[in-house]
């Protein structure tokens, strides 16, 4: 269970010697249950990803807390693992290396490291792109390397920022479909950002939607489809439909009021 | 690569030849032709004089080299990654980046004497700044995504400077080795023809002040040699260490 309580963070803005404290997030709560899959979309500023680097303990917020299963988080920790945007992986290694990293940082020894991440490589279809070089890679296979590098480490939650924000349309499509497969098997809590109503509403169970900076809950919402989902069959379903439309008014209201 | 290597052939043969044949026209004093030359060259390589002086210089650019590069990858780790040692030193290396190092000359003898740790110091002092600038700059510009991924699979200060910081400042720091080179060869010849008479310089002075332009030339054209040959060393240190950016680069 993550519990996101009264959650605000701000940040200092200098623009030229003119220091401001932006505010990022305003008391935002949220409960997120465990093998619960939560997507969080908002406009661009909205400090989704803020809110994300809190909850994997990578920044600090400045009020409120986050725990887990009843613990704060304060650091970092072996239970999350981020997927990020722009899969930030390491050039000057092999797509194995890549994998492997996460396993080195953990003390693993170097025989079960490359067991644990030649395992996952092939769960992601990346089994014959050990030895590339993530330059080598297309997008779509650099994204699904970083997705075989968080759970190779096996966390129950995994943090994804935007992670197919930065692959075509088709592939997309497809890496979506993959993601939900693989949650169905692993059965992990999953914590998604995007900013895409059709992404958020096929994957998740649960879509939260939230204004602009500073950034609040505006809605969170019930996905009422079966699951297992097919791509096909959801994005005809009247409810998809009806879901994706509400969320687009939502958000066009959570900005006309933050304009005016 | 193939037509690059044919292509340089071409430029050297084609300076060669015109070089004998302005040789040939003009006086031989100021301009010898390379066939007189390559038989100075000769000469001075089976007399055994070319090779001991050589050595010497050689010598002293190593040690002088290696003092640079390893003090100056130590400087600029540690100006890069913390702000207040940057604050700290970069008005001097700033300053002493773009001085003629030069000028410290008869500091440095006051300092070390007429023997060869001047002349080491010359070098060093030629090489280092060019080193510490570009390590800073590389790891200035590591991808803060790259230690933030490292962060969050728990990696500690340690683990993300080995492991995320040296390897993605690497082809920085050796662009800045390579750059370092060139300039020690040249603080090499500069501390040998202004301090003491030793090495490849004192040949210089020697068959400068002689006119004895064929010896001359032998020795400009042997030090040619030594920056090419160095140069090429530090490139394939540079290609073993980096490979992965070269590829990068090359798309």
């Amino acid at each position: 269970m993550v519990e996101i309580r009264k959650v605000s963070k701000s940040f200092q803005k200098t623009v030229k010697d003119h220091t401001t404290r932006v505010k990022a997030l305003s008391d935002v709560n949220l409960s997120v249950r465990p093998n619960e899959f939560v997507s969080i979309i908002g406009p661009s500023g909205c400090g989704k990803t803020t809110l994300l680097k809190i909850i994997d303990g990578l920044i600090p917020c400045d009020n409120g807390e986050i725990s887990i299963n009843g613990k704060s988080v304060t650091t970092p920790g072996p239970d999350r693992a981020v997927v990020f945007q722009t899969f930030a992986l390491l050039p000057w290694r092999t797509v194995l290396a890549n994998v492997e990293f996460s396993l080195e940082l953990r003390q693993l020894p170097k025989e079960e490291r490359t067991q644990t991440a030649r395992d996952y490589l092939k769960r992601v279809g990346l089994a014959d792109f050990e030895n590339h070089y993530p330059h080598e890679l297309s997008g779509g296979m650099q994204q699904r390397a970083g997705l075989a590098r968080a759970l190779a480490v096996n966390p129950t939650i995994l943090l994804m920022d935007e992670p197919f924000g930065a692959v075509d349309a088709q592939t997309r499509q497809l890496l979506q479909e993959e993601l939900l497969e693989l949650w169905q098997r692993e059965r992990k809590t999953v914590i998604f950002i995007t900013h895409s109503m059709d992404e958020a509403v096929y994957l998740s169970d649960r879509v939260v939607v939230m204004t602009p900076r500073p950034g609040k809950v505006a809605e969170v919402l019930d996905v009422p489809l079966e699951r297992p989902r097919s791509a096909d069959q959801v994005r005809g379903d009247p409810k998809f439909v009806e879901l994706t439309n509400y969320i687009w008014h939502s958000l066009k209201n959570a900005m006309g009021n933050h304009h005016e | 690569m193939n037509s690059r290597l044919s292509t340089n052939v071409l430029s050297i043969l084609s300076l060669a030849a015109l070089w004998e044949i302005a040789g040939r026209i003009m006086d031989s004093t100021l301009i010898p032709p390379l066939s007189h030359i390559g038989t100075a060259w000769w000469k001075l390589l089976v007399s055994g004089k070319l090779a001991a002086n050589l050595t010497t210089s050689l010598g002293t650019l190593a040690a002088g080299f290696f003092l640079a590069a390893t003090i100056g990858i130590l400087i600029g780790l540690l100006m890069g990654r913390f702000r207040a040692v940057e604050h700290f030193l970069d008005l001097y290396v700033n300053a002493l980046m773009s001085a003629p190092a030069i000028a410290f000359v008869p500091v440095l003898i006051m300092w070390f004497g007429l023997g060869v740790e001047s002349r080491i110091a010359v070098v060093f002092l030629f090489a280092v700044f060019v080193i510490i600038i570009n390590t800073m700059t590389g790891v200035k510009q590591v991808d803060s995504v790259l230690v933030e991924m490292a962060r969050s699979f728990g990696a500690k200060e340690k683990e993300i400077f080995f492991k995320i910081i040296l390897p993605a400042a690497m082809p920085a720091i050796m662009a800045g080795v390579r750059l370092g080179m060139g300039r020690a060869v040249k603080g090499m010849v500069t501390a040998e023809m202004l301090l003491t008479l030793t090495g490849v310089g004192a040949m210089i002075m020697q068959y400068g002040s002689a006119f004895a332009t064929d010896s001359l030339f032998a020795v400009i054209l042997t030090i040619l040699l030594v920056a090419i040959l160095t140069m090429r060393a530090v490139q394939w240190l540079d290609r073993r260490m980096t490979g992965w950016k070269a590829e990068i680069a090359i798309e």
